[in-house]
C-alpha cells in the first residue's frame, strides 16, 4: 500500500498541486483575489508543450533535417489517407498524425540532439511564461476593476470558455476532444517531470514565504483586509495586485508544463475546473488561507486522502449498494464536494490558520506611516 | 443561402433565451437577498429536468399531451425549489453563521454544483431501467406535443417556454407588489436592517427567496431539457456561464433586469451567433475564401463578449442605466436629424 | 413606575469593535421632554444614539428604558418596547412606494388596525396622500424625513430618536420637521431625543441638553442655558456670541 504514495506519477501530481495551491494562495489567501479560473492558467503550460510545443519541435526538425522530415511527411501521408497538412508542422498538431510524429520522429530526434533539446526546453518555458503573463494581464485587467464576486464569476467564465469551448471543441488548436501527445524531454520524461515539478514546488514555496514576510507581503494582506488601510500604507494597490496575479499565473503555467510531461497524451479537459480550480481551493481552505505551509499541507493531506478514497472506492460503492462503475467513478467528486463544505463549517480557518503575529494591524500601519513621515 | 435563420430555429432560440432568462432571474434574486453568487444555479435546474424525465416515463410516455409542460413546470419547480431551500437552510446559512466570507460561500456553491452534477448523473445511470423503465438513454425529444403550421413542425416546447417565462414573471411581479410578504421581500433586499427593525423575519425572506429562485430554475430546467435534446446534468457546467452572463448584463441585483439580461444573452448566443455565422459564411468564406469554420461552436463567446462590453460601459448592468436620459438623448438626436 | 425616567444611561462605554468612542456617558431623559444631544463633528453624537438603540458594541455601563435594563437586547426588541430610531439616511425604503413604506412600518400589526393607523397618520402628514403611489426615492429630502416620521408614528412608540433630521435641508423644510416634533410632544405626549448639527435650531426647542466632546459629556443641563453659554457655544458649537 505504501508503494503508490511514492510512485512517480503521484509525486508529480503532488508537486504540481503544491505549486498551484501556493500560487492560488498568493492570490486568494494573501491578496483577496478570488481566482475561480485557475485551471486555464495551469492549462497554458500544457498548451505550450502540446499545441505549441509539437509545432515548434516539428519546425526545428524540418529546418535541421529537411530530408528526413520530407520522408516522414510522405510516410505519414501514406498512413493517414485524405490528410490535408502540407508540412510536418501541420501534421504534428493533427490528431491523426500527432502520435506518430511526436513518438516516432520528434522525440528520438531531440533525445539524440541534446543541444537542440535544451534549446527547445528553454523556448517552451519562455512560451509558457509568455502565455501565462498574457492570460494574467487579461485577468488583472478585470481584477483591478471588479468587486470580488463579479471577479470570481468573470474569471470562471473566461477559463471555462477558453478550456471547454475554444480548445476542447475545436481540434485545430490543441487536438480538441482527441487530445495531443505533448513534446516530452530526455529519454526519461517521467524523471524530467519529477525533478522539474519538485524543484518548481520547492522554489514556489521559498518564493512565497519570502514574499509573505516582506513589506510587500504585508501590503498584500493590507489590500485584502482593508482598502483604506492599504491606501494609508502608501502602496499602489493596482501594482501589488498586478504583480501577484502575474507571478501566480507564471507559477501555475510552469506547474502545468511539468505536469503534462508525465501525462503526455491528454485533452484540454484534463484541465477542468473541478480538478485544477476547485481542488486547489479545497487545498488552501483545508490547509489554511494565507499560510504557505498550509497550502502545502492542504495539498498533501488532500491528495493522500483522495488516493485512499480512490483505493477503497470499489468496497465503498459496494457497501453503498451502488451497482454501476460509472457511479463509483463519480463518487470521489461527490465526496470532495461534501468534504469541503464540512471543512468550511468545522474548520473555517483551516488546519494551519493565518499566523496573526505577522499580520500588520491598522494602528501599526498608521504608526509606521507616521514614523516614516517624521 | 439566406442570412436569416429558419422559423423553427428562431423559435428554438426564443425558447432557450426564455429559459436562460428565468435562470438568471432566480440567480439575481438570491444574489439580491443573500449576496451569494450561486455557482450551482444551473445544476440545481437539472433537478427540474430529471423530474420531467420521470414524469414522461410514468405518465406521458404513450400520450404526450400539452399538460406535460404544465406538469413539468409545476412539479419541476416545486422539487427544485425544495432543493434550493435546503441548500440555503442546511449549507449556506450555517456557513454564514460560522463567519464564512462571501468567498467561502461561493466555494460552497461551487462544491454543491459538483455534488449535484455528479449525483444526478449517477442517479440517471442507476435509475434507467429501474425507476425509469421506458425511456432509453435520456432522450425526451420525441415525447412532446407539436403543431404543424404550413411546411413547418412547431415543437411544443418552443411555445411553452416563452409562455412559462411570461406567466411566471407576471405571477412573481404580482407576488412582489400585491402581497405583504412580497413587499417585505423588496424592502429586505433594499435595507435588511430597517426591515428587521420593523419586524420582518429576514431569515424567512431569505429562505423564501431561495425557494423561489429554485422554482424558477426548476421550471426553466424542466423545459430546457427539450432545447438541450435530452437530460444531461453535466450540461450545467457550461449553462452556468450563460446564466451568470445574463445576470451581470442585467445588473446582478435586479430581478426583472436579470430576466431581460438572460433573455438577451440567450438570444445573442443562438440568433446573434447564427446571423454572424451566416454572414461570415456568405461573405468571408464564399467570396474571400476565409477558413471555413463554423462560428456556431463558439456561441458561448457571445455571452462573455456581452458581459465584457457591459462591464466596460455600464458596470451596474442594464438596471444601472438611466433609461430616461437615454430616451431624452435619443429624442434629441432625432430632433437634430429633422432640422 | 411613572417615576422612572424614560431613558436612563449610566457610565456607558461603547464603540465599534476596537474603536472605543463613548467614555463614561450618563444621562436621563424624562417622559414628554425634548432632549438634545449636540457636539462638534466626530464627538460621538450619532454613536450615542445608535448605542441607545443597540446598534453598537457596549463595553460597560447600562441603558434603561422606563426602569427596565435594555443594554443587551437587540434593536428589533427595543422597537417592540416602544423605541423608534430614525437614522439620517436609509430611514425609508427608496424603491418602495409611499403606501408600501407605510405598510412596512406596521408590518407586525393586524390588517384592520394598520389601515386605521395609516389613515390617522395621513391626517397628520396630508401631503403623503397625493404621493401614495410614488416611489419614496422621488420625494425631496425633507419629505423623506417626514415619511420616516410618519412610519415611526404608525408604530406608536414612546420615544422618537432622530439623527440629524434637518441636515442638508432648506430652512423651510427643516422648520416643517421641527414643527412636527413639537406637535408629537404636545399632542401625542411623545418623548424625543434629537441629535443635531444645527445646535441653535435644536437648543431653541429643547428642554434639556448634553454637550458631547470627544465622547465625553462636557455639559449637562437646560438647553436654554447651553444656548446662552457663550464660551461653550463658541468653542464647540459654532454659535456666534
Amino acid at each position: 500500500m505504501s508503494v503508490w504514495i511514492f510512485s512517480d506519477a503521484f509525486l508529480i501530481t503532488l508537486f504540481s498541486f503544491i505549486t498551484v495551491a501556493i500560487s492560488l494562495n498568493l492570490e486568494a489567501g494573501f491578496t483577496g483575489i478570488p481566482n475561480f479560473g485557475k485551471h486555464v492558467f495551469v492549462f497554458v503550460g500544457a498548451f505550450a508543450a502540446q499545441g505549441i510545443g509539437v509545432r515548434i519541435a516539428a519546425w526545428i526538425y524540418e529546418k535541421v533535417e529537411p530530408q528526413a522530415a520530407q520522408q516522414a511527411l510522405e510516410h505519414l501521408r501514406s498512413m493517414v489517407p485524405g490528410a490535408t497538412w502540407k508540412s510536418l508542422v501541420g501534421a504534428a498538431a493533427d490528431v491523426d498524425a500527432n502520435r506518430i510524429v511526436v513518438n516516432n520522429y520528434l522525440r528520438p530526434f531531440f533525445v539524440s540532439h541534446v543541444g537542440l533539446e535544451a534549446l527547445l526546453v528553454v523556448l517552451l518555458l519562455v512560451v509558457t511564461v509568455a502565455l501565462a503573463l498574457f492570460f494574467g494581464l487579461i485577468a488583472s485587467y478585470a481584477a483591478l476593476r471588479l468587486k470580488e464576486d463579479y471577479l470570481a464569476i468573470l474569471l470562471l467564465s473566461f477559463a471555462e470558455l477558453m478550456v471547454m469551448v475554444l480548445f476542447y471543441q475545436s481540434q485545430s488548436l490543441n487536438g480538441g476532444n482527441q487530445g495531443l501527445w505533448a513534446i516530452t524531454f530526455t529519454s526519461d520524461p517521467v524523471k524530467f517531470a519529477l525533478i522539474g515539478s519538485g524543484a518548481l514546488a520547492f522554489i514556489s514555496y521559498l518564493y512565497a514565504e519570502r514574499l509573505a514576510n516582506s513589506p510587500m507581503g504585508r501590503a498584500m494582506r493590507a489590500v485584502r483586509d482593508d482598502d483604506v488601510a492599504a491606501s494609508v500604507f502608501g502602496r499602489d494597490i493596482a501594482v501589488i495586485r498586478l504583480k501577484v496575479i502575474l507571478v501566480s499565473s507564471v507559477l501555475a503555467g510552469l506547474a502545468g508544463f511539468f505536469f503534462i510531461q508525465n501525462a503526455a497524451l491528454s485533452t484540454s479537459m484534463t484541465f477542468n475546473r473541478v480538478i485544477w480550480t476547485f481542488l486547489p481551493w479545497a487545498m488552501i481552505i483545508l490547509g489554511g488561507m494565507a499560510n504557505n505551509l498550509g497550502a502545502v499541507v492542504g495539498a498533501i493531506v488532500f491528495l493522500i486522502g483522495k488516493r485512499l478514497f480512490e483505493y477503497y472506492q470499489i468496497p465503498i460503492s459496494n457497501a453503498l449498494h451502488l451497482g454501476s462503475s460509472i457511479v463509483s467513478a463519480l463518487l470521489p467528486n461527490i465526496f470532495i464536494g461534501i468534504f469541503i463544505i464540512v471543512i468550511l463549517y468545522a474548520l473555517p480557518q483551516g488546519i494551519l490558520p493565518e499566523k496573526p503575529s505577522k499580520t500588520v494591524k491598522f494602528e501599526e500601519i498608521l504608526e509606521s506611516e507616521q514614523g516614516e513621515e517624521a | 443561402m439566406s442570412i436569416l435563420p429558419s422559423l423553427p430555429y428562431t423559435l428554438d432560440a426564443l425558447a432557450y433565451a426564455s429559459a436562460i432568462g428565468l435562470l438568471s432571474m432566480g440567480l439575481s434574486l438570491t444574489y439580491a437577498t443573500t449576496k451569494v453568487p450561486n455557482f450551482a444555479q444551473a445544476s440545481i435546474a437539472m433537478f427540474g429536468a430529471v423530474t420531467l424525465l420521470l414524469l414522461i416515463d410514468r405518465y406521458y410516455y404513450y400520450h404526450p399531451g400539452w399538460s406535460v409542460f404544465l406538469a413539468g413546470v409545476v412539479l419541476g419547480g416545486l422539487v427544485t425549489g425544495a432543493v434550493a431551500w435546503l441548500v440555503y437552510v442546511t449549507v449556506l446559512k450555517p456557513l454564514a453563521d460560522r463567519g464564512n466570507t462571501v468567498i467561502g460561500l461561493m466555494i460552497a456553491t461551487f462544491a454543491l454544483d459538483i455534488i449535484f452534477v455528479n449525483v444526478l448523473t449517477a442517479y440517471l445511470d442507476e435509475a434507467h431501467g429501474v425507476h425509469i423503465p421506458k425511456l432509453i438513454g435520456a432522450s425526451i425529444t420525441s415525447f412532446e406535443p407539436r403543431l404543424h403550421i404550413g411546411d413547418y413542425i412547431v415543437y411544443g416546447y418552443t411555445i411553452a417556454l416563452p409562455i412559462t417565462a411570461v406567466v411566471l414573471t407576471v405571477i412573481f411581479h404580482l407576488f412582489l407588489t400585491r402581497t405583504k410578504f412580497g413587499v417585505a421581500m423588496r424592502a429586505t433586499i433594499e435595507n435588511p436592517d430597517l426591515a428587521s427593525v420593523l419586524g420582518v423575519n429576514v431569515n424567512l425572506v431569505y429562505m423564501v427567496s431561495w425557494f423561489l429562485s429554485g422554482f424558477l430554475a426548476g421550471a426553466a430546467g424542466a423545459l430546457m431539457a427539450y432545447t438541450l435534446k435530452g437530460v444531461d446534468p453535466s450540461a450545467a457546467e457550461l449553462i452556468i456561464v450563460t446564466v451568470f452572463a445574463g445576470s451581470i448584463v442585467g445588473g446582478l441585483e435586479s430581478v426583472y433586469w436579470g430576466l431581460i439580461g438572460g433573455f438577451i444573452v440567450g438570444l445573442a448566443e443562438k440568433l446573434g451567433m447564427t446571423l454572424l455565422n451566416n454572414f461570415y459564411r456568405d461573405y468571408f468564406v464564399l467570396k474571400w475564401h476565409a477558413p471555413n469554420v463554423s462560428l456556431l461552436n463558439y456561441e458561448k463567446f457571445m455571452s462573455l463578449g456581452l458581459v465584457v462590453v457591459m462591464l466596460l460601459y455600464a458596470p451596474r448592468g442594464l438596471a444601472g442605466i438611466d433609461w430616461g436620459a437615454v430616451a431624452r438623448r435619443l429624442g434629441l438626436r432625432r430632433g437634430g436629424g429633422g432640422r | 413606575m411613572s417615576e422612572a425616567p424614560m431613558i436612563e444611561v449610566r457610565e456607558l462605554n461603547a464603540g465599534y469593535g476596537r474603536f472605543h468612542i463613548l467614555f463614561d456617558v450618563s444621562l436621563e431623559v424624562e417622559p414628554r421632554e425634548i432632549f438634545i444631544i449636540v457636539g462638534p463633528n466626530g464627538s460621538g453624537k450619532s454613536t450615542l444614539l445608535k448605542t441607545l438603540f443597540g446598534l453598537t458594541k457596549v463595553y460597560s455601563g447600562s441603558v434603561k428604558l422606563e426602569g427596565r435594563d435594555i443594554t443587551r437586547i437587540p434593536p428589533h426588541a427595543r422597537a417592540k418596547l416602544g423605541m423608534a430610531y430614525l437614522p439620517q439616511v436609509g430611514n425609508v425604503f427608496a424603491e418602495l412606494t409611499v403606501a408600501e413604506n407605510l405598510k412596512m412600518a406596521g408590518y407586525t400589526l393586524e390588517a384592520s388596525e394598520l389601515e386605521e393607523r395609516i389613515r390617522d397618520v395621513l391626517e397628520v402628514f396630508p401631503f403623503l396622500k397625493q404621493k401614495l403611489n410614488a416611489k419614496a426615492k422621488t420625494l425631496s429630502g425633507g419629505q423623506r424625513q417626514l415619511l420616516a416620521m410618519a412610519m415611526a408614528l404608525i408604530r406608536e412608540p414612546k420615544v422618537f430618536m432622530f439623527d440629524e433630521p434637518t441636515a442638508g435641508l432648506a430652512p423651510k423644510a427643516a422648520k416643517e420637521i421641527i414643527d412636527k416634533m413639537l406637535w408629537l410632544r404636545k399632542e401625542k405626549g411623545k418623548t424625543i431625543v434629537l441629535v443635531e448639527q444645527n445646535a441653535k435650531l435644536a437648543l431653541e426647542i429643547g428642554d434639556r441638553a448634553i454637550l458631547l466632546v470627544s465622547g465625553r459629556v462636557a455639559y449637562r443641563g437646560k438647553a436654554s442655558e447651553l444656548l446662552a453659554d457663550k464660551e461653550l457655544g463658541k468653542k464647540y458649537l459654532g454659535l456666534k456670541g
